[in-house]
């Protein structure tokens, strides 16, 4: 029902790719969850494929239409559910509902059963004379996915359908997204950053980071593609025995993979339970205490963390209701655009570096970046030491190296002892 | 298209009907202009070569077109909230016309204006001004408010997408109403005011707006002027809206 090929869209007021050779396939009648994390490149996805931005290579094709060549019949086959409910306030339900009928030019009757229909099906019936803005957030998103199914589209994308919803209403609007997939026949391209959602909802899941496609498969087939169990220690202490430690957990063939997540090591084990002592026991035996130390089976978190370096619980949190002015303040030709843009652009070019840096290092890569600049100061000087002090730009570890020459570190260096040195004089004085 | 505009354009006029009194509002300050700067500035029409028989007569014309410039400027705030609350991507990736969508909303803001403008009017009339009450010299002067609205509103949608911000958008919106009615004889006739503010008045479409409004309802209707008036009327609200409508065309990223 989509196929897409080489699909590149590059922003032009910055040149940064948001979609980079993506690929993508989805089924008739499936449930395909877009799933990554911010500024990975899934509205834009979403975007380009319901003919609302263009893209600069490939080829998209929906319900067997380019959406280049012939974006109306595009617009025809599919039903869009975006981040931002379309729908409008101060209108009534059922008056968004004729409104967005005659806008897919059906006719009056056809409008009336639709109406009829599709406020039984999501159970708005007493609410539909009501004004939208007395509706609850559940309510509104369910007129919504109904506004967008009025037309009987074959394909439905939605856009982080359930952002912003508390449990119950989520759970709620998960069975009737099951339930049209199942009774209707719709296919379903859901973007999320909720791993449970791609995992019961969707007959298959896309890992996206990057503008890429890391990995398509069923829930079940990404989860065993981990291999055995996962084991995540903590640690106490925050040095070079760690560093060798992991060393040696790397040369144990019964591990297969190690990724470091902030402080955490992430080991997948085919036997999860038969190593844990041998790791204990290795531990001590170099001297490093572990904080903590969990088994469990790998979750579609893990097959995240594999594939985009980064777990969706820290780098989802973020995303919320303002990316649509993202979107749309990389438009138009002002000046103060094109640098908000640029400003835009920059911090998600950002972010994808780190992720792809952890990438390329691969699935046993070093310890992540956060631990590195911890140990930097000691190696390089620090430039950014505020030059307040008398001394100037030195730094502290500088400092010391000088007052060890000397003969011994001063309790204080204002104590106008008079074996200081003339700078320190100066600031006694 | 035209389903579309109509379509649309229900849409705006069912949400302004269940509100009226955001429309009744934006009424209070040609009102309080009306009342007060009629009475505060009486003495002129004594003044030798005043072109009327009172200040009054002679302002309701600017006050008029001063109701549609308050009317219709802020036109494009309205859109502007649409982008951001999703409704335009909701129309955007439906079948619909994309002129539709400006022509629906400068339609509605135009209509809107003229019924303000109709208010405004009777009020006047109510309070003694004496300008024509025949209903082809109004059915005449109303051609020209709605043409000014669909101007301005032009103006405002096309300047709410090229922004694309809120802030400069209302500040526009304010240079575009009071200082565009000092430089026009809305408020001073033609025989009264410095030579320099008549030079900028001849390039100001607001002027000829009420120059065509006064022709028509003011003493002898003046069918020469009010033809001229109608005409850059014309040329304005159809150059402003392929503006607007060329703008929003190539919003597309």
């Amino acid at each position: 029902m989509i196929q897409v090929t080489g699909l590149t869209k590059i922003f032009p007021s910055s040149g940064n790719k948001a979609v980079n050779g993506l690929d993508l396939h989805v089924e008739e009648g499936e449930i395909l969850a877009l799933l990554g994390p911010n500024g990975a490149g899934k509205t834009t996805t979403i975007r380009i494929l319901s003919t609302l931005s263009g893209f600069d290579e490939g080829q998209v094709l929906v319900a067997g239409y380019d959406v280049d060549r012939d974006p109306d019949k595009v617009r025809e086959s599919i039903g869009v559910v975006a981040q931002q409910t379309g729908i409008d306030y101060f209108l009534t339900g059922r008056e968004n509902l004729v409104l967005q009928g005659h806008l897919y030019r059906m006719n009056k009757q056809d409008i009336e059963t639709r109406v009829k229909e599709l406020s039984a099906y999501f159970e708005l019936e007493d609410a539909l004379d009501r004004q939208v803005a007395t509706y609850s957030g559940g309510m509104r998103r369910k007129l919504d996915i109904a506004t967008a199914l009025i037309h009987r589209p074959k394909i439905v994308f939605l856009d982080e359908p359930t952002l912003g919803l508390d449990i119950k209403s989520r759970k709620n609007l998960w069975s009737y997204i099951e339930k049209v997939n199942r009774e209707l026949g719709l296919t379903i391209l859901l973007t999320t950053h909720y791993l449970e959602e791609a995992d019961k909802l969707s007959h298959r899941v896309a890992i996206i980071n990057a503008g890429k496609i890391r990995i398509t498969g069923t829930p079940d087939e990404l989860k065993t593609s981990i291999h055995g169990d996962s084991v995540v220690l903590a640690f106490e202490q925050n040095d070079a025995t760690i560093n060798s430690f992991v060393y040696s957990l790397k040369g144990d063939p019964a591990i297969r993979d190690t990724v470091w997540q902030g402080n955490n090591l992430h080991l997948y084990i085919e036997d999860g339970a038969g190593i844990i002592p041998r790791i204990a026991l290795l531990a001590s035996q170099q001297g490093v205490q572990i904080k903590s130390l969990s088994l469990s089976r790998p979750t579609l978190d893990d097959v995240f963390l594999k594939y985009t370096g980064a777990s969706i619980e820290s780098t989802g949190k973020d995303e919320g209701g303002d990316e649509w002015w993202k979107q749309w303040a990389g438009k138009g030709s002002g000046n103060w655009q094109k640098k908000w843009g640029n400003w835009q652009e920059e911090t998600t070019a950002e972010e994808n570096s780190v992720s792809t840096n952890q990438n390329d290092g691969g699935q046993d890569q070093a310890k992540p970046q956060e631990n590195q600049t911890k140990e930097t100061p000691s190696t390089t000087p620090a430039q950014t030491e505020p030059a307040a002090a008398p001394w100037g730009n030195w730094s502290k570890e500088e400092m010391e190296a000088w007052w060890r020459d000397k003969g011994g570190v001063p309790d204080a260096w204002s104590s106008g002892d008079g074996q200081q040195n003339d700078s320190s004089q100066k600031s006694g004085k | 298209m035209l389903a579309d505009t109509w379509y649309l354009f229900g849409k705006y006029m069912r949400i302004t009907i269940r509100m009226p009194w955001w429309s009744l509002f934006t009424l209070v300050q040609p009102l309080i202009w009306l009342l007060i700067f009629g009475q505060l500035f009486k003495n002129i029409a004594q003044l030798p070569g005043f072109p009327a028989n009172s200040y009054v007569d002679f302002f309701v014309p600017g006050v008029l077109i001063m109701t549609v410039l308050f009317g219709s400027s802020w036109s494009g705030v309205s859109l502007l909230r649409e982008i951001t609350a999703g409704t335009v991507d909701k129309m955007l990736v439906a079948p619909v016309s994309r002129v539709a969508i400006v022509l629906s909303r400068v339609l509605h803001s135009a209509v809107q204006v003229l019924a303000q403008t109709l208010i405004i009017l009777a009020v006047a009339l109510a309070t003694g001004a004496a300008t024509s009450i025949n209903p082809i010299h109004i059915t005449m002067a109303m051609l020209i408010v709605f043409l000014l609205g669909v101007g301005f509103a032009s103006l405002s949608n096309g300047f709410a997408i090229t922004l694309q911000r809120e802030e400069p958008l209302v500040m526009i919106g304010n240079l575009m109403t009071l200082p565009l009615m000092f430089f026009s004889t809305a408020l001073m006739p033609k025989e009264m005011m410095p030579e320099w503010i008549d030079y900028i008045a001849m390039i100001n479409p607001i002027n000829y707006a009420v120059e065509a409004v006064r022709a028509i309802l003011v003493g002898t209707p003046d069918f020469g002027a009010y033809t001229k008036g109608l005409l850059i009327m014309l040329v304005f609200a159809g150059g402003t809206l392929a503006w607007a409508v060329n703008a929003f065309n190539s919003l597309r990223d």
